[in-house]
């Protein structure tokens, strides 16, 4: 009996483990997504405390292009992973279908957004808090901002990553194709676009208000890209890879002087620059050149770094990690509870034992996101197999 | 020189205004080409307020020097709600809008252009960055930078506030642009609120030492709302301004604007 149970056992242990297995190990990437994304959270509440503590105060680019460079680098895997056997037609399928989860992701974070902002308005008697992240044009004008907001034309304030994230995920067949079939056009194509965009100031209108999209996507898909490229091993990530050691001396320089623009407010004035400006202020919607290269200067010299960090703070690493392999449902649980915090601040004043609490809070319910999602994972893992079982 | 020179010297300005309410209404035809008004257009009898109340003007001089050039001024309207316009009927009645209006009517022959980029709720540290992108794309001569409300909603602290602004002002200054600061709403709900009475004192205070132009948006509008109590300013919300509230605003910032450019004796500080 036991000579037969125990294969039973072994396998179901098996099982166990390979389900555990299916969320991947603690690894770099993850883990700086993660870090991105409780960055994030923290930006958006503005005026909080632990602000002071992010890395923009010493840096001139923000966790907004680690995480749109990451997003690319993740593509990557997933091109050169899952999706390498995939036939074109089934490569855009599969993009495109997640392109549409994004959309989907963004429309359901912005309705709840614009509900939170309502029913803190009611409880607080508060009609101004109608205003908060650019909502106000969903109650005064809401025939055109219902349209825009599908359309994503009209973006709430805070809320204006994911409709980037959208265009890039829908362009991202184009990136993968161009990948596999003309390589050594994939970056002189990006880079061209990019510089197209800024030289003549080209970016995506908004509608019904008058504006255009705080994130340029015909200027960021050029960090997506460049995201995708270094996380190969051949090509200019192979590159980057054998000349690791030059890379982070020549960045470290960069980033230190980055620190020192950010620390001094130093920010370069358009009137003495040649033109197009663009190319030499430090401008965030358009991605300028030195935004570009303070992100790509802190990747390499933090690439690397995850190993000492995980041997030293495995709980952490583990936990930012967890946080990352779900950055989607993390993102949106983050976004909405900026806007909490944003709130909660309003009410009850900001000090630091209250904005204490907003962040713990914060984090701990993006990790309880996290796990959810990951437990919905498992579970249904496991009812795929009960049958058969 | 602190604020009491430039509230006498606009004062003056102010009492002078209404009497030459109708000599300004028969010369302004006959003026040929865009000559440069010796005296602000008078406030409608809605939206008077005593000058003090009004603004603590400052010089504008790449205003007026691009009005002397080039007969055209490019102006950015920057800010939240009340910039966009949230509680107008339309957008021709959002302040800019009407603010354009009033000047080019002030100013015959002249062509001015007021630009608005009001996005609502948003907090000064947001949009500063904005400006950066706006002025590298379109070198306004002029910022109307419409702000405080929101930072004060959400508690941003006033010192990282007052670096914020400063640091912008500075960055426009080397870029040659004249700035005019715009006030925070006024509502009796917050008249007891000690941030918003810390916000409201960093931006007298920033405009004072950068010498920069400063619509004191939250005494007009309380003097208007204690005095003139049966006019309708507001919007059904009872926060944001209506058509009148926001032609009042318009009028308000109009004349710091043309004090600023076109008075002959500049207060040297405000």
């Amino acid at each position: 009996m036991n000579e037969r149970a125990r294969p039973a056992f072994a396998r179901d242990d098996e099982t166990a483990e390979r389900s555990k297995k299916r969320m991947r190990e603690p690894n770099e990437i993850d883990f700086w997504r993660g870090f991105a994304l409780v960055t994030i959270f923290v930006n958006h509440i503005p005026g909080i405390f632990f602000e002071r503590f992010t890395f923009r105060n010493v840096a001139i680019s923000d966790s907004a292009e680690l995480f749109v460079f990451l997003a690319g680098f993740a593509l990557r895997k997933l091109v050169d992973g899952p999706a390498k056997p995939l036939s074109a037609r089934y490569l855009i399928l599969r993009l495109e279908g997640r392109a549409f989860t994004v959309y989907l992701a963004q429309l359901v974070i912005a309705q709840l957004a614009v509900a939170l902002l309502a029913g803190a308005s009611l409880l607080l008697d508060a009609p101004f808090l109608l205003d908060w992240n650019n909502a106000s044009a969903i109650f005064t004008d809401p025939v055109r901002a219902n349209l825009g907001l599908v359309a994503l034309t009209f973006q709430l304030g805070y809320f204006d990553i994911l409709p980037l994230y959208v265009a890039l995920m829908l362009a991202s067949p184009l990136i993968a194709l161009c990948y596999r079939h003309a390589r050594p056009a994939l970056l002189p194509a990006s880079l061209a676009i990019w510089a197209y965009a800024l030289t003549f100031g080209v970016n995506f209108p908004t509608w019904p208000t008058e504006g255009s999209w705080f994130f340029d996507p015909l200027a960021w898909q050029l960090v997506f890209v460049l995201g995708f490229l270094l996380a190969g091993e051949d090509g200019l990530g192979g590159l980057a890879r054998r000349h690791r050691k030059w890379l982070w001396r020549l960045a470290l320089p960069l980033v230190l002087l980055g620190a020192v623009a950010a620390k001094t407010d130093f920010d370069p004035s358009p009137i003495a620059l040649p033109e197009p400006k663009l190319f030499f202020v430090f401008d965030k919607t358009f991605l300028s050149p030195a935004r570009l290269l303070s992100n790509l200067a802190i990747v390499a010299v933090f690439a690397g770094a995850f190993g000492a960090i995980a041997g030293a703070l495995p709980r952490i690493a583990g936990f930012l990690s967890l946080l990352g392999r779900n950055s989607l449902q993390v993102f949106c649980a983050g976004s909405l509870l900026s806007l909490a915090g944003q709130i909660f601040r309003f009410a009850y004043g900001g000090d630091v034992v209250s904005d204490a609490f907003i962040v713990m809070f914060g984090i701990l319910t993006m990790g309880a996101a996290a796990w959810a999602s990951e437990w919905r994972d498992r579970l249904r893992t496991k009812l795929s197999r009960a049958p058969a079982a | 020189m602190g604020f009491g020179m430039a509230g006498q010297a606009a004062d003056k300005i102010v009492a002078g205004a209404c009497g030459l309410a109708l000599a300004f209404a028969v010369a302004a035809p006959l003026a040929q080409e865009a000559a440069p008004p010796t005296e602000a257009p008078p406030l409608s009898p809605a939206c008077e307020a005593p000058a003090g109340d009004i603004a603590a003007p400052a010089s504008l001089p790449h205003f007026a020097k691009a009005l002397r050039e080039r007969k055209s001024a490019r102006i950015l309207a920057i800010g939240s709600s009340s910039t966009s316009g949230v509680g107008a009927s339309s957008d021709a009645k959002s302040y800019p809008a009407q603010l354009e209006a009033i000047l080019e009517g002030a100013m015959k022959g002249a062509d001015v252009v007021v630009a608005n980029r009001g996005v609502s709720g948003e907090v000064a540290a947001v949009t500063a960055e904005r400006i950066k992108s706006e002025v590298a794309r379109e070198k306004p001569d002029m910022l109307l930078w419409q702000l405080g409300t929101n930072d004060a909603l959400v508690r941003v602290a006033p010192e990282e506030f007052e670096n914020t602004v400063r640091s912008t002002i500075r960055w426009l200054k080397e870029n040659e642009i004249d700035v005019v600061l715009v006030g925070l709403q006024y509502s009796s709900r917050f008249s007891r609120d000690e941030e918003y009475f810390a916000i409201r004192n960093v931006l007298q205070r920033v405009a004072s030492t950068e010498n920069v132009a400063y619509v004191r948006r939250y005494d007009a509008m309380r003097f208007i709302a204690q005095n003139h109590a049966n006019l309708q300013m507001m919007a059904r919300d009872n926060f944001h301004l209506n058509d009148l509230g926001y032609q009042c605003m318009a009028e308000h910032i109009a004349r710091a604007v043309i004090v600023g450019a076109f008075a002959k004796r500049r207060p040297s500080g405000n």
